[in-house]
């Protein structure tokens, strides 16, 4: 035992006494801020959270953690406009994280592995009729089977999916995927009846003695566009060229055709016709900046060789050509009649200048309220005027994205949840936003997005195989760890490391760090430190 | 070959060292390069890297501050610990330097003597270890590559002895890239000198210890004076330490201080460092012609030798300090411990500054040092001797109006010249 250098050694701990806590006169403490991910999607996925455990290769948690917000990952995997990635923090670093292709594979990873959703563990007793089995009236069937009603769907088209196996096309979402996951919804319970139109909601109502109604009608109607004709030039609207593509696989159409749009469902339109052998042109009366349409889309459109007329309507039409007014934008980026005119050679004119939903039956609803065309709804719980029927989808305001409708059909769930209990459903107020400027970003190293590889270019225009494909296993997780984990915690250590008076303890995996502020003397370098921006230093009260 | 050439070799004072540094056994070393230390440390990684001195961890870092640091953690961690450094380096550590000493962790570190910027220089002076006289450490000069041979031997012994650490004090460029011939003890004679490292205390996970924790007022005082124990302590451990090593080497080195042609002598030089060498020649030559000049290399700088250098100095009335640093504001550094140690006895003690930034200090210098003494013209405390007033006046003449005379100027001739120009 050696003898002790006199006061310079000392037993261990002895400094513990010293409390140096008490010198600080700023505090660390967690700030959880709301991703740019999370807030801007329209489904509310918790996408940091889903990304970390990806990135941790727990897909089946991922999976999870990302189904209890959207049922439909493998769709949305492929079909959603994916508007997160355009907030995503990383786009400042470098580029943005792909989340979609993550959410994909995920997706893709669940139907691999047959996972299925776990069933209410407790029965309600309480029965909730959805009408329209779109994506806004399926999410709204899911979460309601969560919380243990019994759910039945009554859907006008002969197979459920709504506007995602009628109105989006095969190359952009194999049948297959969506028929998975529609199933996957119906083993939890919830049971489907197609082929039937509900023209008395009410009636169905009672004599089904449903406690509640969630309508989900979708905007099947394609908007009529008064074209003068001269001789009969075929005039047909999106959605029926979609509907029969999709269900007969082809159409007999003429070979030149003019898609009259700029939305989504104009490109939709114009790359099936490419894929059976037609020449369409997209007739649009603004440029390209204005079109609505997603710009990926638009892209791999005119890859395909779908040529458009800009800044043009169509005046006219005549057997084989049109008459087409050229437009200018005036100062608001409103098109303007020049009064030039042109010809355009085509057989056909296709529609797609916007839809709208069929809201016969639900005008019969006694009470019900409308604002223009959409249903009037609490913008909380989404519960219409009419206690206990609430609406979700294309039929109130709104985005009308499948994305937007899944979410809306959440938020329907939710308000009927509350209601059958006798509450009244308000959402939570969200976080604040986890900006750039809040993060330290000098600790991510540059890391450039995964491409999804593509079908080759050549074999787009005769097949409808899907265009995109997905990430392989190590792609998906290298792009899940480059999320950046913006406002919340992903346990890097950094605090740890840095702090000077070993004042944070951690916790273990999964549950982060304390502050010790018996000695944490309050210099910040762990908020400084923090990548996330997940610490935040406060005054103390003095 | 006999036995006194065994061992005997002609290189560069930098890989002497550090060949002397291997024969110590370190456990740990880390530096990070400055000149004119460079060379050492870069010898000693090579040693490492070869397998010619095994057992020892050599730690690339990223600044001195972390040289130090990382020699502190080693030390405490119970290694042998070695590292060097110069001018700006060694004030870059300064922070850990005092830790160091104050932990009382024996650690033996070079400093390759430069002077400090700015003006950035990169030659000899000593302002570098000078300044870090009040830092608690043991601060050893060395007159000549044979002398830092083996005081970096003896550094380890007398640290491990004392508790403290040790600087071993060296001209930068001037010995660190001078080759001469040196006589390199054995690793037999070195191992049966410094036995393998017996830490007093370390670090130790399965007895853990808290070190350098918070010292309340209560208990400061108390703690600052038992490391002033170490020091006067540490006077007697050189001493003892130099015969032990003397004994088994034979070799001339080390001690508190060194005398020169001291008997009877009526002026006597106080050298640190180098410039030993060249006054002992130049004194050689005045010997020849009658002339008795005296010199004392002071070895130890801290802990300060005053018993030892009054015994040197003994009679002697007339003491010049030729010092290579001063103090801003103040005056020599050295000469005021001399007047201490000599409290009393009426001697008159001055100092000749020179050699400043590298300014060389040739036999000559030394000659004209005996000269001017001896003629009684070092009347003041303080004179610039080796000073080129024509550079100064180029200068001085156009900002100011004044000139200065040509030749050593005292410190009351560079107040006049403030003065005369206030007026």
């Amino acid at each position: 035992m050696m003898t002790k250098p006199f006061a310079t050694t000392l037993d261990p701990a002895t400094s513990l006494a010293n409390h140096t806590g008490s010198w600080r006169t700023l505090r660390p403490v967690n700030v959880f801020k709301i991703p740019p991910c999370n807030k801007q999607c329209p489904a509310g996925e918790n996408i940091q959270q889903w990304l970390y455990y990806a990135a941790e290769g727990d897909y089946e948690r991922a999976w999870r953690i990302l189904t209890e917000n959207n049922p439909f990952p493998a769709c949305m995997g492929r079909v959603c406009y994916h508007t997160c990635e355009t907030k995503c923090n990383r786009g400042f670093l470098d580029e943005s994280v792909g989340i979609n292709s993550v959410e994909r594979f995920l997706g893709d990873y669940a139907l691999d592995h047959k996972l299925s959703f776990q069933k209410p563990t407790r029965e309600t007793g309480k029965k909730v009729l959805v009408i329209g089995a779109g994506p806004a009236g399926l999410s709204a069937a899911y979460h309601l089977r969560r919380f243990g009603h019994t759910v039945h769907i009554v859907e006008q088209g002969e197979e459920p999916g709504g506007m995602m196996r009628y109105g989006i096309p095969v190359y952009r979402l194999p049948r297959s995927i969506l028929d998975a996951e529609i199933d996957r919804i119906k083993d939890m319970g919830v049971t489907i009846e197609c082929g039937r139109k509900v023209d008395d909601i009410i009636a169905e109502k009672q004599n089904g003695k449903y406690d509640a109604v969630v309508l989900g009608v979708g905007a099947g109607l394609s908007a009529n566009v008064n074209i003068p004709q001269g001789d009969a030039n075929h005039i047909l609207t999106a959605l029926d060229v979609l509907k029969e593509i999709e269900t007969k696989g082809d159409i007999q159409i003429a070979r030149r055709v003019a898609v009259y749009g700029g939305g989504n469902t104009a490109v939709d339109v114009a790359r099936s016709l490419r894929r059976i052998g037609a020449e369409p042109i997209i007739v649009y009366r603004r440029n390209r900046d204005k079109m609505p349409a997603s710009e990926e889309e638009m892209d791999d459109a005119i890859k395909e060789g779908i040529q458009v007329k800009w800044l043009s309507t169509i005046a006219g039409a005549t057997k084989d050509s049109l008459k087409i007014e050229k437009m200018k934008l005036d100062e608001t980026g409103y098109p303007q009649p020049t009064g030039e005119f042109e010809e355009l050679p085509a057989d056909a004119v296709i529609l797609a200048a916007g839809q709208n939903c069929d809201l016969e039956p639900v005008k019969k609803i006694e009470g019900i309220k409308f604002e223009k065309d959409s249903v009037n709804v609490d913008s909380s719980s989404l519960m219409t005027d009419v206690p206990g029927i609430f609406a979700a989808g294309d039929m109130i305001k709104g985005d009308r994205t499948v994305t937007a409708a899944i979410g809306m059909g959440k938020h329907a769930a939710r308000g009927v949840n509350a209601y059958l209990k006798g509450a009244k459903y308000e959402r939570a107020a969200k976080h604040d936003e986890a900006k750039f400027e809040d993060m330290h970003p000098w600790y991510y190293s540059d890391a450039p997005k995964t491409v999804r590889p593509m079908l080759e270019l050549a074999r787009r225009t005769s097949t409808f195989d899907e265009v995109q494909h997905g990430l392989t296993e190590e792609n998906a997780v290298f792009e899940a760890q480059r999320c950046l984990s913006c406002g919340n915690c992903m346990e890097c250590d950094n605090c740890y490391g840095v702090c000077p008076d070993s004042a944070i303890n951690k916790l273990g995996p999964g549950k982060g760090y304390e502050f010790n502020y018996d000695y944490c003397k309050g210099c910040g370098v762990c908020a400084q430190e923090c990548p996330c921006g997940h610490i935040k230093m406060v005054p103390e009260k003095i | 070959m006999d036995n006194n050439q065994k061992g005997l070799e002609q290189i560069e004072g930098s890989l002497g060292v550090a060949k002397a540094v291997a024969l110590a056994r370190p456990g740990v070393v880390c530096a990070y390069p400055i000149s004119p230390q460079t060379h050492i440390v870069e010898n000693v990684g090579k040693f490492v890297k070869g397998g010619a001195l095994k057992n020892c961890e050599f730690l690339n870092v990223e600044s001195e501050f972390s040289a130090m640091s990382v020699a502190i953690g080693s030390s405490a961690g119970g290694a042998r610990t070695y590292t060097a450094t110069a001018s700006q380096g060694l004030l870059y550590m300064v922070e850990g330097i005092y830790n160091a000493s104050g932990l009382g962790l024996p650690i033996v570190m070079t400093v390759a003597s430069r002077a400090i910027g700015a003006p950035i220089n990169i030659w000899n002076d000593h302002s570098d270890s000078l300044s870090q006289r009040d830092s608690g450490w043991l601060q050893l000069f060395c007159e000549s590559n044979q002398d830092a041979v083996d005081t970096h031997i003896m550094a380890f012994k007398i640290a491990e002895t004392v508790g403290l650490p040790v600087m071993v004090c060296m001209d930068g460029f001037v010995l660190t890239h001078a080759f001469e011939r040196l006589q390199l003890p054995s690793q037999e004679q070195v191992d049966a000198f410094l036995p393998e490292y017996q830490p007093r205390e370390f670090l130790d996970p399965k007895e853990p210890i808290s070190m350098g924790a918070m010292v309340d007022p209560d208990a400061f005082t108390e703690v600052r004076f038992l490391q002033q124990r170490k020091m006067v302590k540490a006077l007697d451990v050189i001493e003892k330490v130099t015969k032990e090593y003397r004994e088994i080497t034979g070799s001339k080195s080390g001690g508190l201080l060194d005398c020169y042609n001291c008997d009877g002598a009526d002026l006597k030089l106080i050298i640190l460092g180098s410039t030993v060498g060249t006054a002992k020649d130049a004194i050689d030559e005045l010997q020849a012609q009658g002339n008795k000049v005296g010199i004392i290399s002071l070895k130890s700088f801290r802990p300060f030798p005053y018993e030892a250098l009054r015994a040197a100095i003994g009679d002697t009335k007339n003491v010049v300090v030729v010092e290579r640093a001063f103090s801003f504001g103040a005056r020599g550094i050295i000469a005021p411990e001399v007047e201490r140690a000599c409290k009393g006895m009426g001697t008159h003690i001055s100092t000749a500054l020179c050699g400043l930034g590298g300014r060389a200090i040739y036999g000559t210098t030394i000659k004209d040092v005996v000269a001017y003494a001896q003629a009684g013209k070092f009347q003041e405390e303080f004179t610039w001797f080796d000073i080129n007033s024509a550079v100064l006046n180029r200068y001085l003449k156009d900002s100011e109006g004044i000139t200065l005379p040509d030749g050593p100027l005292a410190e009351s001739q560079l107040c006049e010249s403030v003065r005369k120009v206030l007026a």
